[in-house]
């Protein structure tokens, strides 16, 4: 375990509640209130700012609108009109990491997209769900997805296991990128907070400036890992659809 | 490391599990549909102004061609008329000037006439007072009593010699 003072201790899991079911110890913990936090911040804002349902928006019913075009535009792009299907889907994606990531970014506040296995298991839904789809529209012809045509033969047996292994290693590559982002970004800040605390005299200032604006990056990297995040998502669902 | 401790990762697993469905269905169900909804009365709304705005300007287009015409059947009604007036207007001056001609040339054949008949009067009448101024000096010069015969046979022979 992390020692009392580590900049990693800010992502150790205390239960809240200890539940156990059927022997599996399924606690409510500061992770799953942060979860919480995050699905209620959604759901109510996006439903209260459309309650009005005007045609000339407030502001904050043009954030909503905002959100939903984003997304909407991103799928339709990538996608194309197969796309609409898997709105919902990336929507929540998007907007779950991307809420997730901004209430990590409130002080004292629990990361859950800064724990591996909460975003494996986002990638490998993600994963699992474009394989299936990929069956479904193609049947046994999926495979022929490693086979890359237009490649002399004789580079076949070496091209086709390195497709395989990227393919395999999508979840992983999915989830690594977002936990690894919320880690060393929670971590950095961390580190810099206890020099703000080490350092003699006023000279803490300037560790404390450098948060400050790490700050402002970190909110930047929220952004942009949630929409990383949905932008692969709908890649990989254009995969599913388009074979080379 | 803590992300590395399988301790809680059922539990992590579980309620990301719960709240990541319910987040989705309620999404689903509830927020995107209501967001679509609006953008759709927005989108219909625009159609509809649009269309509406595309229908005013055809009547627009046509209330213009209207006036267009009517200016243009006006300016080429007033132009005939104005013809028309010029026309009239000549031919009545030439009219009245021809009558005016005639009536001048009238007058002055009149005048000429009467001038004439002045001067054949005012001849006659010259004759008579030169055959009496003759007649007088005559017989105040030699006691002569002359006729009126005698004197306008010498007037007539004299008259040319006078003009």
């Amino acid at each position: 375990m992390a020692a009392k003072d580590s900049p990693l201790k800010q992502f150790e899991i205390d239960p809240i509640s200890n539940i156990e079911l059927g022997g599996y110890n399924i606690s409510f913990t500061n992770s799953s209130f942060a979860m919480l936090i995050t699905v209620l911040v959604i759901t109510l804002f996006l439903t209260l700012t459309v309650n009005t349902r005007s045609i000339i928006p407030s502001r904050l019913q043009l954030i909503s609108e905002l959100m939903y075009n984003f997304i909407a535009q991103l799928l339709s792009d990538t996608v194309g009109d197969n796309g609409k299907r898997y709105f919902p889907f990336v929507f929540s994606l998007f907007m779950f990491v991307l809420i997730g990531n901004m209430v990590g970014m409130i002080p004292y506040q629990f990361t859950f997209t800064s724990h591996i296995i909460v975003t494996f298991a986002l990638a490998a839904v993600v994963f699992i769900g474009v394989t299936i789809l990929g069956f479904i529209n193609h049947g046994i012809k999926f495979f022929t997805f490693f086979y890359i045509p237009g490649v002399p033969f004789y580079m076949h047996p070496l091209l086709i296991p390195i497709e395989v292994i990227s393919y395999l290693s999508r979840p992983i590559s999915l989830s690594v990128r977002l936990f690894a982002n919320m880690l060393a970004g929670h971590t950095l800040l961390k580190v810099f907070a206890g020099f703000v605390v080490s350092m003699p005299f006023f000279t803490g200032v300037f560790p404390l400036a450098f948060i400050v604006a790490l700050t402002g990056l970190e909110i930047l990297i929220a952004f942009l890992q949630a929409y990383v995040f949905a932008i692969l998502t709908c890649l990989y669902i254009n995969d599913a659809y388009h074979l080379h | 490391m803590p992300q590395l401790n399988p301790e809680f990762f059922v539990s992590q697993l579980f309620w990301l599990a719960v709240f990541f469905t319910f987040l989705f269905v309620f999404l689903w169900r509830v927020s995107l549909p209501r967001i679509a909804s609006v953008l759709e009365k927005r989108q219909n709304k625009i159609d509809e102004s649009l269309s509406s705005a595309k229908e005013l300007r055809q009547q627009a287009m046509e209330i213009e061609k209207k006036i267009n015409d009517q200016i243009n059947k006006a300016k080429l009604e007033t132009d005939e008329k104005i013809k028309e007036t010029i026309n009239s207007l000549q031919e009545n001056v030439s009219s009245q000037l021809s009558s005016l001609d005639k009536d001048l040339e009238k007058k002055v054949s009149d005048a000429e006439k009467e001038i004439l008949k002045s001067k054949e009067d005012q001849m006659k009448n010259i004759n008579n007072e030169i055959a009496n101024i003759t007649k007088l000096t005559v017989g105040k010069i030699t006691d002569m009593e002359l006729t009126d015969n005698e004197l306008s046979k010498v007037i007539e022979t004299q008259k040319g010699t006078f003009n």
